[in-house]
């Protein structure tokens, strides 16, 4: 687990993004064992009760499991459940704000667009 | 070691005519790290005196598992109450020394851990033989939080044990408060002026202001139920339209509120051109308690 805590957003909702990246980078593998609610705290010197909160978002979201008397793993199928769940938050998350602050410079949608595809250019590239 | 529920209802103080705590009432769940913040003479050090039978109260009542905690031993022993340390004593110095106070603390806490407090004494390289008027600012809150700690009390308060420590001192102070926490699961609360770094360890934040509970809210929920919105003036005013706000902050036609509301109508401002930003406990705190003093 890396990554550190920033005072942007709650601090729950950052122990499970930084999970997630975990999980998509491959740190943490399916049926593997994530770090504990307590292991956390001391990481991150932070209460018990919110790292737990933000283990249990990623237990509802099905892509953390527990093992009764053992600790919390890695669902099957984690990864791609995280791309969907962010998926599903990239318009909003991304585009919208991305073309609001185009519009608000004045830029055509064409201008947009054809950024948008030289940015992908870029990125086959790489 | 299982808590009992702390609890205050109705509780009044003055001090001879002035009212300093008003009708207050305050459960303290066990098995939670409390944060308890309030401005200088909010009533934080009184409210924490009577919650544990240290100081007495005009009416109300304070019970620890439905019995009165006044001059009920059974209460106590279940409770730990480590005040600031003063290097003056009776009016003349506090020429107690270190080893007294362990001594006394290891007699009066039933749960006392003699090697947990020999312990921290060596990790806070805390001299037994010096007698406290020669300690630090920064040493007797050492003192104080090393009694806390080692008293293992199931109800363990700490009034300001931040005070005098060093930035690094702070940051492990936390760290062993949630060590103990994740073997014992013991009740602690905790008074702070140094907000922000403490706001991680806290499950819950009590907020006093002029005498009276504002907040006893879990950490996380309270913060998300603030945020600063910003921009031109009547936009942001259209945005904060049905939000309660807290203060307003104006620079030519640029305005910036501070203000409280649900998620949803929140999360609605978002379509508006305006920029919303989180708050942090520090800056949620500021805007209840400031009533106007900082500018």
């Amino acid at each position: 687990m890396r990554g550190t805590l920033n005072d942007q957003s709650l601090i729950y909702l950052q122990i499970a993004r930084m999970l997630e990246d975990d999980i998509l980078r491959g740190v943490y593998r399916e049926e593997e064992q994530v770090p504990s609610t307590n292991e956390l705290a001391r990481g991150y010197n932070i209460n018990p009760a919110t790292a737990a909160k933000g283990i249990n978002l990623l237990v509802a979201d099905g892509i953390l499991y527990k093992r009764r008397g053992i600790g919390m793993f890695v669902s099957k199928g984690a990864g791609d459940t995280v791309k969907q769940k962010r998926k599903a938050s990239f318009y909003d998350g991304y585009v919208k704000p991305l073309v609001k602050e185009g519009t608000s410079l004045a830029l055509t949608g064409e201008e947009i667009t054809a950024m948008i595809q030289q940015a992908i250019g870029e990125e086959n590239e790489t | 070691m299982n808590a009992g529920i702390l609890k205050a209802e109705g509780l009044c103080k003055s001090y001879k005519d002035k009212e300093v705590l008003h009708n207050l009432d305050l459960t303290i769940e066990p098995g939670k790290i409390y944060g308890l913040i309030g401005r200088n003479g909010a009533g934080k050090t009184t409210l924490l005196g009577i919650l544990t039978a240290q100081n007495t109260k005009n009416s109300g009542s304070v019970t620890y598992n439905g019995q009165p905690v006044w001059e009920n031993q059974r209460a106590l022993n279940d409770i730990c109450f480590s005040r600031e340390l003063q290097a003056t004593l009776f009016s003349g110095p506090n020429n107690l020394k270190v080893k007294h106070y362990l001594k006394s603390a290891a007699i009066y806490y039933p749960n006392w851990d003699m090697d947990y407090a020999l312990r921290l004494l060596d990790e806070f390289k805390l001299e037994t033989k010096k007698k406290i008027s020669q300690l630090s600012k920064g040493q007797m809150s050492m003192v104080t939080i090393l009694i806390a700690l080692a008293s293992r009390a199931p109800i363990t308060i700490l009034d300001e044990p931040a005070a005098g420590l060093d930035v690094v001192m702070r940051e492990r102070f936390y760290q062993l408060l949630l060590e103990d926490f994740a073997q014992t699961n013991r009740t602690f609360i905790v008074s702070t002026h140094i907000i922000e770094e403490a706001a991680s360890v806290f499950e819950r934040v009590i907020i006093l202001d002029e005498g009276r509970i504002l907040e006893n809210t879990d950490t996380e929920e309270l913060i998300g139920q603030f945020r600063y919105v910003s921009g031109r003036d009547d936009v942001v005013d259209q945005v904060c339209n049905g939000l309660q706000v807290l203060s307003t902050h104006q620079m030519g036609r640029h305005k910036t509120v501070a203000v409280r509301g649900d998620m949803a109508k929140l999360e609605a401002a978002r379509e508006a051109d305006v920029d919303i930003a989180p708050m942090n406990l520090q800056n949620v705190f500021v805007s209840l308690c400031g009533h106007g003093d900082a500018q």
